[in-house]
C-alpha cells in the first residue's frame, strides 16, 4: 500500500523572503508513526501547515493516496477533513470555553447531521479518555487534559492522517506515556500518524519511520535506527542521539566494545548487553 | 470568576438556558416595575429559594454573593437617604449642622427603602441566572434569540481568551516580581507598562496561531458548534409565571395594607 500522504518537491517561502521549505519530499504510511525530526526553525510547523492546506506551497504538491490535492475550496475542505493537525499549545486550538462544544466544532464544519456529530463527539471523547471532562470549562482543565481535548477536537473529523506538533512538550512523565499509548492505539487503528519532535528519547519509543529535517530540506530518511547510525549528522543539526543510543555509541568508540549504536530503547539495550555478556563468557 | 464555578456545579446546569433566562428576566422586570419594598424582598427570598432548592447552591454561598453588591447598595442608598432640611422641618432623625438639619424624614426613608429593596430583588433575579448558567450556555442562548452571530462569537472568544491572557499576564508579572520589578512605585509603573505592551504583542501573535488552528479544522467564517444535551426545562416557564404571580400578589397586598 502506498503512503496515505506525500509531499513532492514541496517549497514554501514566507512573505518576508524566508525560505522555510526547500524541495521537501516525504511520505507517511497508514498504520505507522512517522517522525519528523528537526531543531527549532527547521521547518516542521511550516511543513505541517502545508500538508493540511492552511498554507499554500510556493511550488511542489501534496498527494493524498497518490492523488494530487486540488487547491480549490472543495479540495481544501477534503484535505482538512482527511489530514488533522494537533498544535503544540492546546490553548491555541481550544477556542471555546466549553469542552463538548469545542470538540464538536470540526464535525459541525463538515456539515454532518446532529446525530452523527454527537456520535463522533462521544467517540472522540472516549478515545482520548476525557468523557468525564465534558461538563468542565476549558480553563479548568490541566495542561495534559487540554492536550487530550485538542486531540479529540481533531479526531472528531475522523482524519486518515494525524499530525502532532511536539505532542509531549510540557507534559509530565505519566502524561507522556499516556499520550504515547493513545498515539499507538490510533496507529493500530490504521491511521497514518506524523509526529514533529526534537525530543530524541521519544523517537525510538514510538516512531516506525523517521525523516531528518534541517533548514527546510530532508537530510536523511529511514527507520530511527538507521538515523541513529549517523550521530554526526544529528549533531550538525542541533539534535543528539537518544541517551541510551549515546551510551552504546560511547561504549563502541571509547571502550572498543562491539555495541550496536542503534540500540536506543531500554529493551534493545538490554538485549545488546546480554548478547555482549554472553560473548564475553564464551 | 466565582459565579461561573458554581454555575458549573448547579443542578440546573444541564437545563436548557432559555427558560432559565426567561425566569430570571421576568422576575427582574416585574421587580423593577413594581418598585416596592415587599416585592423586592419577596423576589430576593424567592430567588434564593430557587437557587438553593432547585440549583443546589449552599445558602451560605448565595449570601456571600449577595454581600458583594450589598456594600455598593448601602453606600448608594445612604447618599439618597440623607438630605438637608430647614431647622423647623419634621424629621425622623437628624443632626443640626451649620444652621440646617442633616438627616431624613419618612418620605426619604420610604424612597431609599424602595430603591434598596428593588435593587436587591433584581440582584437576586440576576444571581438565579448567574449561578445556574455558564457563560457559554448563555451566549449560545443569545444566538438562538437571533442576536447577531458576529457579536455572540466575539463574546465567546473574548470569554475564552480572558483566561488565557490573565494566565499569561500572571506569568509575566511573577517573572518581573522575581527580578524585583515591583520594588518601588516608579519601578512598578515601569514594569506594569512593559507587562501591558508584552501582553498586547503576545495576544497579537496568539491570534494568528488561533486562526491557523481554526482553519485547519475547517473554519469557514462561522464558529458553529453543538452544545451538550440539555434537559428541556419547560417547567421553568411555569415557575416564571408563578413567580410573577407571587410578585404581583405581594405588590397588591402591600398597596392594600398601606
Amino acid at each position: 500500500m502506498g503512503p496515505a500522504i506525500e509531499a513532492k518537491d514541496l517549497c514554501y517561502t514566507y512573505e518576508d523572503g524566508t525560505r522555510a521549505l526547500d524541495h521537501v519530499t516525504l511520505g507517511a504510511r497508514r498504520g505507522r508513526i512517522t517522525g519528523i525530526l528537526g531543531a527549532n526553525g527547521a521547518g516542521k510547523s511550516t511543513l505541517f501547515l502545508n500538508l493540511n492546506g492552511v498554507l499554500t506551497p510556493t511550488a511542489g504538491e501534496v498527494l493524498l493516496d497518490g492523488a494530487p490535492v486540488r487547491r480549490d475550496r472543495k479540495g481544501l475542505t477534503e484535505l482538512r477533513r482527511r489530514v488533522g493537525i494537533v498544535f503544540q499549545d492546546p490553548d491555541d486550538q481550544l477556542f471555546s470555553a466549553d469542552v463538548y462544544r469545542d470538540v464538536s466544532f470540526g464535525a459541525v464544519n463538515l456539515g454532518l447531521d446532529e446525530g452523527e456529530v454527537r456520535r463522533r463527539v462521544e467517540d472522540a471523547l472516549a478515545r482520548t479518555g476525557i468523557s468525564h471532562l465534558r461538563d468542565k470549562p476549558t480553563h479548568a482543565l490541566s495542561f495534559g487534559q487540554k492536550k487530550r481535548a485538542a486531540i479529540a477536537g481533531v479526531l472528531v473529523m475522523e482524519p486518515e492522517v494525524l499530525i502532532l506538533d511536539e505532542p509531549t512538550a510540557g507534559l509530565d512523565p505519566s502524561g507522556v506515556s499516556g499520550l504515547l499509548e493513545l498515539i499507538g492505539r490510533l496507529r493500530d487503528a490504521g491511521m497514518a500518524v506524523l509526529i514533529a519532535t526534537h525530543d530524541m528519547d521519544l523517537v525510538p519509543l514510538c516512531c516506525d519511520d523517521a525523516y531528518l529535517l534541517g533548514e527546510g530540506r530532508v537530510l536523511a530518511a529511514g527507520t530511527p535506527e538507521e538515523l541513529f547510525r549517523d550521530p554526526e549528522l544529528l549533531r550538525e543539526n542541533h539534535l543528539r542521539l537518544p541517551r541510551i543510543a549515546h551510551l552504546m555509541d560511547i561504549l563502541r568508540d571509547r571502550d572498543g566494545v562491539d555495541a550496536d549504536p542503534a540500540a536506543a530503547t531500554i529493551g534493545a539495550a538490554r538485549r545488546e548487553i546480554l548478547r555482549l555478556l554472553k560473548e564475553e563468557t564464551k | 470568576m466565582g459565579t461561573d464555578r458554581w454555575a458549573y456545579q448547579s443542578r440546573l446546569r444541564r437545563t436548557d438556558p432559555l427558560p432559565k433566562l426567561a425566569l430570571s428576566m421576568a422576575a427582574l422586570v416585574v421587580c423593577l416595575c413594581c418598585g416596592s419594598v415587599g416585592v423586592g424582598l419577596a423576589t430576593l427570598i424567592g430567588m434564593g429559594a430557587l437557587i438553593t432548592g432547585l440549583g443546589g447552591v449552599p445558602l451560605r454561598v448565595y449570601l456571600r454573593f449577595l454581600s458583594i453588591p450589598l456594600a455598593f447598595l448601602v453606600i448608594g442608598c445612604a447618599t439618597m437617604l440623607v438630605r438637608s432640611y430647614p431647622p423647623d422641618a419634621q424629621v425622623l432623625a437628624a443632626l443640626p449642622l451649620g444652621g440646617r438639619l442633616w438627616g431624613f424624614d419618612g418620605a426619604a426613608l420610604a424612597a431609599a427603602g424602595r430603591v434598596f429593596c428593588t435593587a436587591l430583588g433584581c440582584v437576586g433575579a440576576m444571581y438565579f441566572l448567574a449561578l445556574s448558567t455558564p457563560i457559554t450556555d448563555l451566549t449560545l442562548c443569545l444566538g438562538r434569540l437571533h442576536v447577531p452571530r458576529l457579536m455572540v462569537e466575539l463574546m465567546e472568544l473574548i470569554y475564552r481568551f480572558i483566561f488565557v491572557l490573565t494566565e499569561t499576564a500572571g506569568h509575566i508579572r511573577t517573572a518581573q516580581a522575581s527580578r524585583l520589578g515591583y520594588q518601588s512605585a516608579g519601578r512598578s509603573l515601569h514594569s506594569l507598562g512593559l507587562l501591558a505592551s508584552t501582553v498586547f504583542l503576545r495576544a497579537w501573535r496568539k491570534a494568528d496561531r488561533v486562526y491557523a488552528a481554526l482553519e485547519s479544522r475547517g473554519y469557514a467564517g462561522s464558529l458553529a458548534t453543538l452544545p451538550g444535551d440539555y434537559r428541556p426545562g419547560r417547567g421553568l416557564y411555569l415557575l416564571a409565571l408563578a413567580a410573577a404571580g407571587v410578585q404581583l400578589a405581594v405588590f397588591w397586598a402591600e398597596r392594600r395594607l398601606l
